[in-house]
């Protein structure tokens, strides 16, 4: 059967500290239900989180959506964003995870990557050794987020053309974000046949697409 | 004991500010001697002794509560027996456990077995009361319990939705489509049905196929296209390729140019009896015709100078069948412009066969794009051939479509044609991807002998409901079945699915 990968890094940095990291616990777990109620998800959705502040943290696997049992993120009360060390990790992962076609062997589906963060990141170097890289491994989508007013979205415009900027990352806001993000990767499990990069759902009008 | 003892009086009196000198330390040298106090002193360390143990636990019990124990997600409907194991969750100082709330969803907790099965008859998020014992706490004592979530998949099969598709919609198709036909000598049974992943969204069926035998000239053609799920007219675009192919051999293949193969194909036939050349594979690639010029297919610059037959053969195949896929491209180029859109919404996979009964046997050709096979076997199924490779890349999804320009000026464009004489077939069989991946799996099976006559097997009730294709009846019955055993369940495969049989 094949899969559909959907990698998602997450900022935990200091700054996520309090309402919003549990504003993302809760916005994670509410997509997490919904794409279980979605028969294509169940068949073919393998989700892995990834986690990133000083540390950089594989929280979960690459699982199956049906296996899948999503942890408590929680996040230091200070401390750096290591953007670039997680764009490291997550090369590394996705090398290793991504089952490709052979005659023999039926590969995924293109992967999809979400980065969420609330900052910019402190490792600037790292991070633009590894945007060339991260480019290499055929994404079906690369779609970054920035939350609130710190997080730099030209930065991530450097990683991906699909950046969308949310004001805040209140628990309102961050439902309707991973709402989108459960249609997008809905979308991405159905643009089987042309190869191309995933034509994203309209975003709900809480979600800035930065131009 | 006498030394703990005197150690223990030290201490309580130092609290209290109190020492003794040696004038008298005779006093705690007879107090420490004493059985009585001896005998206080052990109670005293026994109950310390208690209290450390039931702390202990105290604490450990704080450190289960809080630890994130899930066990692993069930699905309803579908066997589960899982043994938990307490170890590897660090938890190897439990003594006893219990499980509340499983009963109701049909599961049942062994505790000598640590494990929990049945088939769950429920679906959602649940919390479950684990109940435990650890080592130290008392054989009578209550059960610490600890509420933990267990979530139980619903059903993949019971959350497909069938929504109907827009029939205003300017390019609206039916969503399952059956029948039956002669075909020149042979018959033809074909079905074609929307996928459970467009009728979950009421979407609409993007594969197509058409098919006819011309009288005149004895030829019979099948063609079948795919439309891409993310090209939004796809499903005009596999409409209009497959309508497109025999629009084009009705207008092309004319008496004239099927007599001139006809006297190849004989020529061929002797030749082959003579034992010259063995069965062609591919078309010769040494037969190099320009498709560059959109408007001029008809030029072909043939750049070997030697002319075999074989060569002529390959330069008739290549040059009609050819210029048929470049005239498909053009038709659907010509519909995009008109309708101000790109060629890219229309984006199709087409495979198409073209097959005549000559007095030696029949003679098939073959044209394909995208990763739709074309398998034909022979009369008593112990030999195929798949007449086409299918383009697949390296990622799911990664295939080419008869829309794409490139295809024509490839290097391999020349490979993309198939050509096969045999005495008599038992099947020709085009297939969709739909159909393919669920059945076939992987390319490496297509190639298996094996395979297509598991499948065939199939085809005669040789699964799970049981389901035949009654080719006997020879009439719309026949297609009928066909389109009930296109009902098939397969996990992670649920696009659309389109097979024409000829037998």
């Amino acid at each position: 059967m094949r899969r559909l990968p959907v990698y998602f890094l997450l900022d935990t940095s200091g700054s996520m500290y309090g309402e919003p990291i549990q504003a993302l616990n809760n916005a994670l777990s509410g997509m997490i239900n919904a794409l279980r109620s979605d028969p294509q998800a169940l068949d073919s959705l393998w989700i892995s989180i990834i986690t990133f502040d000083r540390e950089v943290n594989e929280i979960c696997p690459l699982t199956e959506l049906a296996m899948f049992q999503l942890p408590e993120i929680s996040c230091p009360q200070s401390g750096p964003t290591h953007t670039g060390k997680a764009l490291e990790i997550l090369y590394e992962k996705v090398q290793v995870d991504i089952i490709k076609s052979t005659p023999s062997q039926k590969g995924d589906w293109k992967p999809l990557f979400f980065l969420f963060t609330d900052g910019k990141p402190n490792d600037l170097l790292v991070y633009r050794n590894m945007i060339p890289k991260i480019k290499s491994l055929n994404f079906g989508a690369i779609i970054c987020c920035a939350a609130g007013a710190l997080a730099d979205d030209s930065l991530l415009k450097e990683l991906t053309n699909d950046v969308v900027h949310l004001d805040n990352a209140d628990t309102t806001t961050l439902k309707q974000f991973f709402k989108w993000v459960s249609e997008t990767i809905e979308q991405g499990s159905k643009s089987q046949g042309t190869g191309e990069s995933v034509a994203l759902p309209p975003p709900p009008s809480e979600i800035t697409l930065v131009i | 004991m006498k030394k703990r003892l005197e150690s223990y009086i030290t201490k309580i009196l130092a609290n209290e500010n109190i020492s003794f000198s040696d004038k008298n330390k005779i006093v705690l040298e007879d107090f420490v001697a004493d059985e009585d106090n001896i005998s206080s002193m052990q109670i005293i360390i026994g109950q310390q002794e208690e209290l450390k143990t039931r702390i202990m636990s105290k604490l450990r019990i704080f450190e289960i509560q809080n630890q994130h124990i899930q066990i692993p997600n069930a699905t309803f409907g579908k066997e589960y027996n899982v043994k938990l194991d307490f170890v590897k969750l660090g938890l190897n100082d439990i003594v006893l456990t219990e499980f509340e709330g499983l009963e109701d969803k049909n599961l049942i907790y062994d505790n000598e077995t640590e494990t929990i099965s049945g088939v769950p008859n429920q679906s959602g998020d649940f919390k479950i009361k684990f109940k435990y014992r650890i080592k130290g706490e008392l054989d009578d004592s209550k059960l610490n319990e600890k509420i933990l979530s267990f979530i139980i998949n619903a059903n993949p099969k019971d959350l497909w939705k069938d929504l109907p598709s827009d029939q205003q919609d300017k390019y609206w198709k039916e969503n399952n489509v059956f029948t039956f036909e002669k075909l020149g000598y042979k018959n033809i049974a074909v079905a074609s049905k929307r996928g459970r992943s467009h009728a979950n969204v009421g979407s609409f069926r993007d594969d197509d196929f058409s098919f006819k035998h011309f009288d005149q000239t004895g030829w019979s053609v099948v063609a079948v296209s795919d439309g891409a799920g993310s090209a939004k007219y796809s499903r005009k675009g596999s409409e209009l390729a497959c309508a497109k192919v025999i629009n084009y051999f009705e207008n092309e293949l004319t008496s004239e140019l099927s007599t001139k193969f006809d006297t190849l194909i004989s020529s061929y036939h002797q030749e082959l009896n003579n034992g010259n050349t063995a069965v062609l594979n591919n078309v010769d690639k040494s037969e190099e015709a320009d498709f560059k010029d959109e408007n001029d297919v008809e030029v072909l610059e043939v750049k070997e100078e030697k002319v075999s037959i074989q060569s002529e053969i390959s330069k008739f195949i290549y040059s009609n069948l050819g210029a048929c896929a470049k005239a498909v491209y053009n038709c659907l180029e010509e519909f995009s412009i008109k309708n101000e859109f790109s060629i890219k919404d229309l984006h199709s996979t087409l495979i198409f066969s073209l097959f005549k009964k000559y007095d030696f046997g029949y003679v098939v050709l073959s044209f394909g794009v995208g990763d739709c096979p074309i398998g034909i076997l022979n009369k008593d199924f112990t030999e195929f051939k798949l007449m086409n490779w299918l383009d697949v890349g390296d990622f799911g999804g990664g295939t080419r479509f008869i829309t794409m320009p490139e295809i024509f000026v490839s290097d391999k464009f020349s490979t993309r044609f198939g050509f096969k004489i045999i005495d008599d077939f038992s099947y020709l069989i085009l297939m969709t991807d739909g159909i393919y991946d669920a059945k076939f799996v992987v390319e490496a099976n297509l190639e298996k002998l094996e395979k297509w006559n598991e499948f065939l097997a199939d085809l005669g009730g040789h699964n799970d409901d049981k389901i035949k294709v009654d080719f006997e009846k020879r009439s719309i019955e026949t297609a009928e079945s066909l389109s009930k055993w296109m009902d098939f369940w397969s996990p992670g495969n649920h696009d659309d699915r389109t097979l024409a049989l000829i037998y």
